[in-house]
């Protein structure tokens, strides 16, 4: 893990109130595991003052650029969002757990909502790169086309893929949780990763659990420090002791283990 | 020449002025990787209770205009365990360790106090595995229904808690006072009254945010204490009111992000500084104000850093 400053060689709006940021990242790009994020400093003034925690949209090695997806929800990513390239932003990274890999044969499917998407992306590339080649399945949700973002970039690494959105106007229509247990009524997943809005995750993780298949969910949470001191991102668990950080412990947990009730 | 940084803080004798403040750099192990803590002047570690704390539910943190809240709740795993587990890693440094207590009666922190001392004292045929140099009474936490801010804003309270664990105790004494209070003097001279050797200043301020969207307030807490530069003005302008009418040491906090906002607390009577909020922004922040802190006072010729302290008054 390394503080670094990674000069910005592409900022692009993929989708409204999206944009993906590339950065010249070496340090990060080769060592980065899926589910781990950057934690990236806004501006070099002190307003906004607290770092940005962002997942990684994907890693590339050999050109070692990293490549995140910033959705605007605040005053901070409004600011990330419009980097013009050439601008250096000061990281720290790779921080947090990330996923645990699929033991061997294990089929596994990804569940993605909204911009929780990115570190599956990654996830995918991953496994569809590794040796073994998992058979990757995706299964995307969105309230729209506008927030299905970067859904060509996950398609794309899953051998399978369903798009779901609640207006329909991309796949088919409803939400994610409506199609889990028809991909898991095939019998055939071993191991399910899901990253997107806490109902959502809440309830691929009962559905999993019900269908005594693994869950694996990565939690978003406001952070201070983004290396486990300040006990500012603590999420609720069944785990002892009961409040993990999600910096630190996570930001990827075993779904069984999250107090989803007090946590939504 | 180069400047002499070292800090006389009361009976601590600090290798430089710059600590780092409790419950902003854990026990220290998370910024082990970052910064070679031999370089700072002290860390003063997460605040420790008797008994395991939960913390408060999320969210805890917000952030504010150049600043940000915080309701943890002092969420710890117990004195005994943070001997056992927590400061034998920090021991190893040559740092200063300081351990921040709390308590939800003056019982907890003389027990507190107690226990830390047995576990660091060496015995003659077995040193300790922990060093403790000195406690901060956190009579301050604004985020904790019990105890807390309770005994930090009574001065009659301050004053007794202080002279209980001074009594139980031969380990210097840093006391932490509360910006929430009207008078601030009153406040530091009740915990000197009651044997303090250091006060430490200030704790964060009480603040709230309110999500406008769901019309709710932010924090589960509901309120917080705020940090960050937002809050520096008010804690130069403590520190000066008590330097101005003790003579006690102070250890100036609040905001400090740079070497020359170090420097403001340190003219207005500090001795020594703690960097909190700006370990989250920088984990390099502390190192890097012992080294901006030597180059400037290098550049404009001054032989100790001692000579600053408390220089912009005009007494």
């Amino acid at each position: 893990m390394t503080s670094q400053q990674a000069p910005v060689t592409r900022c692009d709006r993929v989708a409204p109130g999206h944009h993906l940021l590339e950065l010249d990242c070496p340090a990060i790009a080769t060592t980065a595991r899926p589910g781990q994020f950057v934690h990236v400093r806004v501006t070099g003034t002190f307003d906004p003052l607290l770092r940005r925690p962002i997942s990684l949209l994907l890693c590339d090695k050999h050109r070692g650029h990293i490549q995140i997806l910033v959705r605007t929800v605040g005053r901070g990513t409004d600011v990330l969002g419009h980097v013009a390239p050439g601008n250096v932003l000061d990281l720290m990274g790779p921080l947090g757990n990330g996923f645990p890999l699929p033991e061997a044969g294990q089929t596994p499917l990804l569940v993605a909502g909204g911009v929780g998407v990115a570190p599956l992306v990654f996830l995918a590339d991953v496994l569809q790169n590794s040796p073994e080649g998992s058979y990757v399945r995706g299964l995307f949700g969105a309230r729209n086309e506008d927030s299905l973002v970067c859904w060509e970039e996950f398609a794309g690494r899953c051998e399978e893929f369903q798009a779901v959105t609640e207006d329909g106007s991309v796949g088919e229509q409803g939400i994610v949780t409506e199609y889990l247990p028809a991909q898991l009524d095939r019998g055939d997943v071993g191991v399910v990763y899901t990253c997107g809005p806490r109902p959502m995750m809440a309830q691929v993780g009962r559905i999993c659990e019900a269908a005594g298949v693994q869950c694996w969910a990565s939690l978003e949470q406001f952070m201070g420090c983004g290396i486990g001191a300040c006990l500012g991102c603590a999420i609720a668990t069944h785990t002892d002791p009961p409040n993990q950080r999600v910096c630190k412990d996570g930001p990827v947990f075993d779904a069984r283990t999250v107090d989803w009730e007090k946590t939504l | 020449m180069p400047t002499d940084l070292t800090t006389y803080l009361g009976p601590l004798v600090l290798r430089n002025p710059v600590l780092t403040a409790s419950g902003t750099f854990g026990f220290g192990e998370e910024y082990a990787e970052f910064e070679d803590l031999n370089r700072l002047g002290g860390v003063m570690v997460k605040g420790t209770t008797l008994h395991p704390r939960e913390g408060n539910p999320a969210p805890r943190i917000t952030e504010t205009p150049a600043g940000m809240l915080n309701a943890i709740g002092l969420q710890n795993p117990g004195v005994d365990a943070v001997i056992a587990h927590k400061l034998p890693f920090l021991s190893r440094f040559s740092t200063a360790v300081i351990v921040n207590i709390s308590g939800e009666s003056i019982e907890d922190y003389v027990e507190i106090a107690r226990r830390l001392e047995t576990a660091s004292r060496d015995s003659a045929d077995h040193p300790s595995p922990i060093r403790v140099d000195a406690l901060e009474l956190n009579i301050s936490c604004p985020n904790v229904k019990v105890g807390g801010m309770a005994f930090g804003v009574d001065p009659i309270l301050t004053r007794e808690l202080v002279a209980a664990v001074r009594a139980e105790t031969r380990l210097p004494l840093i006391t932490k006072l509360s910006p929430n209070v009207t008078d601030i003097v009153q406040m530091a001279e009740a915990a000197v009254e009651g044997g303090t050797d250091i006060l430490s200043l200030i704790n964060t301020l009480l603040g709230m945010s309110i999500d406008v969207a769901r019309r709710r307030p932010v924090l589960a807490n509901k309120t917080g204490g705020l940090s960050g530069p937002a809050i520096r003005p008010v804690a130069v302008r403590m520190v000066w009111q008590v330097a101005e009418a003790l003579d006690t040491p102070i250890l100036g906090m609040g905001g400090i992000m740079s070497a020359r906002d170090a420097l403001e607390l340190i003219l207005a009577g500090a001795s020594a500084v703690a960097i909190g909020t700006a370990n989250f922004v920088e984990p390099q922040a502390a190192v890097r104000i012992v080294e901006d802190l030597q180059k400037w006072c290098e550049a404009e010729g001054v032989a100790s850093l001692r000579e600053l302290v408390g220089a912009a008054h005009s007494k």
